[in-house]
């Protein structure tokens, strides 16, 4: 008997000590810490795997809400609202990263030759998109505020990191854009906190970090322009990428109830809903600005000229869907991409 | 058996198990079901019931257990295998020295197998703080069945092989 | 059969009766991988759960807010009738039926969800 107490003793150390391991990778969570909340006009969705995910999570809704008190035109005292107010008067002085949002939107703006231009900011104050109170304008209103859309009239002074408009009553508007830079800065801050894995959806902008916990990629659902939300057009595999639609369907005005309805992305070079002949764009990019600042870009530009702007750039894929349900996808989506509307009428094409 | 003679044996087996629990892994699943296994660690755990006792066959899952987690897995590992074979080592037990008329090794070897599996849901159930699993239970039952039939025609054969070693050792020892 | 005792076989036989009882149970009175539980959270708190299988009838409540909405729930579904929002989102987005379907009202803060993943994405570009 004495024997075997002294055997079991082993066994029952080896035990306790395995137990204890136990204890401390339990509190590991290995379910994803989910939070959601309402910033940037919209609702922002997270799923974070890691240890310091609620910490992480916490931070980046901190963040989010910080770069909308500074980049959203109608939040008063943010930044670009002074600068709107300035314009034609004098510069002002930016935080980092509103200048860099701002020089961003310049570059796209040329990259893009002028269809995405930030300065829509009269256009769309005009039409009162958001506002509850939206109208369609006067012809001869929007020709004589189309005068004052131009990105080059941004000033910029990266040393200073001051920023101006040319004009008076010319105004920035930068809802195209402080959404993909706000899906950047919150990878920054997963990483900063070693989240190896994330996925974060910020108002249909997703950004996946990583892959899912057990290896195998995001599965990213691309909403299906005329079919009814949460129905896909495909779904396309992605690791540490981030994934942005423009649309005719999300946000739009309906004057008069059932009649013609005006979506939210203003073509800059003729003053109303860009009429391309896209219904949707889809960009998956590395960096969420690109992906946002392209996604409008190429809905603005239309098939030919967007697939070009695409084409000309490395890393950028896209699936862009016709208004006669073709859906086009580059060739670098080829084995990402599975198409999952073909009983809905669409027509799938393989380009480049 | 001298003590020396049993720890040597004890040992072995326990080497043998973590060697079955080896093999194991390079059987594909077949079915998609995390925790779904042969289980073929569990020809040892019988053997060391029917020929050594129920503490020796605790004392050998324990240390199968532990030495198998600080090799190949962690600490959850050590808690569902743990969990698992506990169980199935206490009602291979029950049974086998309460109900041996009734019952033979296959007959055993099923219960054992589908006790392991239980007691490796209990396990999940604790550990993941959620009843949703439960609903692996029928399917889990089943499987447990079909591997403990296996692995108990495996047992049967060994048991036959180890009682005539034992026979022939124990002539040897006389002479 | 030699090699198996009838103790043997009565032992097989229980267990699959168990396993059997144990799925049926699952069928009829349904388990956490089943339900559809259908929560509404406003301004990130939990207002209300609701188990849409076990709804009779139809119910309306109003949430309150900057925007109020009229809330419909019938067995196994649950919309926005109505909204005060200028945008009807929520409206439009229409019934929700399965798990991980979600009507969200920005304006007024609320989420209306079936709680859940969805089984052939994990997140969604729109």
């Amino acid at each position: 008997m004495k024997f075997k107490a002294k055997c079991l003793s082993l066994p029952l150390t080896l035990a306790l000590l395995g137990a204890a391991l136990a204890a401390c990778r339990l509190q590991m969570p290995r379910e994803p810490v989910k939070k959601q909340g309402f910033h940037m006009g919209t609702i922002i969705s997270q799923e974070v795997y890691g240890e310091s995910a609620d910490k992480a999570a916490d931070e980046v809704m901190k963040e989010i809400a910080r770069l909308e008190a500074e980049m959203t035109v109608t939040k008063p005292g943010s930044e670009i609202e002074r600068l709107n107010q300035m314009a034609g008067r004098g510069t002002v002085k930016l935080g980092p990263d509103s200048f860099y949002v701002l020089k961003t939107a310049v570059r796209y703006g040329e990259m893009s030759g002028g269809s995405f231009d930030v300065t829509v900011g009269p256009l769309v104050k005009t039409w009162g998109f958001f506002t509850g109170k939206a109208r369609v304008p006067a012809p001869d209103e929007i020709r004589r505020l189309l005068s004052l859309v131009d990105y080059r009239d941004i000033l910029l002074d990266e040393k200073k990191l001051l920023a101006g408009l040319a004009r008076e009553g010319q105004a920035v508007d930068l809802g195209g854009i402080a959404k993909g830079y706000a899906g950047d800065v919150a990878v920054g801050i997963y990483k900063r906190h070693g989240i190896k894995s994330a996925c974060l959806n910020i108002g249909g902008n997703v950004v996946a970090l990583g892959s899912k916990p057990d290896g195998s990629p995001w599965r990213i659902g691309i909403q299906d322009p005329r079919g009814e939300k949460g129905s896909y057009v495909g779904v396309v595999k992605v690791v540490d990428k981030a994934v942005v639609t423009s649309g005719d369907y999300e946000r739009f005005i309906e004057p008069e109830k059932g009649g013609k309805r005006y979506h939210h992305i203003l073509d800059p070079a003729t003053g109303y809903p860009a009429d391309s002949g896209l219904i949707s764009a889809t960009i998956i990019a590395d960096s969420s600005i690109e992906a946002d600042a392209l996604s409008t870009s190429v809905f603005i530009l239309g098939l030919d000229k967007g697939m070009k702007l695409i084409e000309s750039l490395n890393g950028v894929e896209a699936v862009l869907v016709t208004k006669d349900k073709k859906v086009y996808i580059t060739g670098g989506l080829k084995e990402s991409f599975t198409a999952s509307g073909e009983k809905k009428g669409y027509e799938y094409i393989e380009k480049g | 058996m001298i003590k020396l003679h049993r720890i040597v044996l004890l040992a072995l087996l326990v080497s043998q198990a973590m060697v079955l629990s080896f093999i194991e892994t390079f059987i594909p699943n077949p079915v998609p079901i995390p925790g779904f296994k042969l289980g073929l660690a569990n020809i040892v755990t019988m053997l060391v019931i029917f020929f050594f006792g129920f503490g020796d066959a605790v004392l050998v899952v324990v240390v199968r257990c532990a030495l198998s987690a600080i090799l190949f897995g962690g600490p959850v590992v050590f808690i569902f295998s743990l969990a698992g074979g506990i169980l199935s080592t206490v009602v291979m037990s029950v049974l086998y020295y309460r109900m041996r008329e009734m019952l033979s090794i296959i007959g055993i070897s099923m219960a054992g197998a589908v006790a392991h599996n239980a007691g490796q849901l209990v396990a999940a159930v604790v550990l993941m703080g959620t009843l949703s699993v439960f609903s692996y239970l029928p399917v889990l039952l089943i499987a447990g069945l079909v591997t403990g039939f296996i692995t108990g025609v495996c047992s049967r054969q060994l048991s036959k092989a180890f009682q005539k070693w034992r026979r022939s050792e124990g002539q040897n020892r006389e002479k | 059969m030699s090699i198996l005792k009838k103790g043997d076989l009565l032992l097989a036989a229980a267990i699959a009766l168990i396993a059997l009882a144990v799925s049926w149970s699952f069928k009829v009175f349904g388990n956490g991988d089943t339900a559809r539980i259908a929560v509404i959270k406003q301004k990130g708190r939990v207002i209300r759960r609701i188990d849409l299988d076990r709804v009779t009838g139809s119910e309306t409540f109003e949430l309150k807010g900057d925007y109020p909405q009229l809330i419909q729930v019938e067995k196994g579904r649950i919309r926005v009738a109505e909204a005060g929002c200028p945008d009807q989102v929520c409206v439009e987005t229409g019934w929700l039926t399965k798990r991980g379907d979600a009507a969200v009202c920005v304006p007024n803060g609320t989420i209306i969800e079936i709680e859940g993943e969805k089984s052939e994405v994990d997140d969604a570009t729109y």
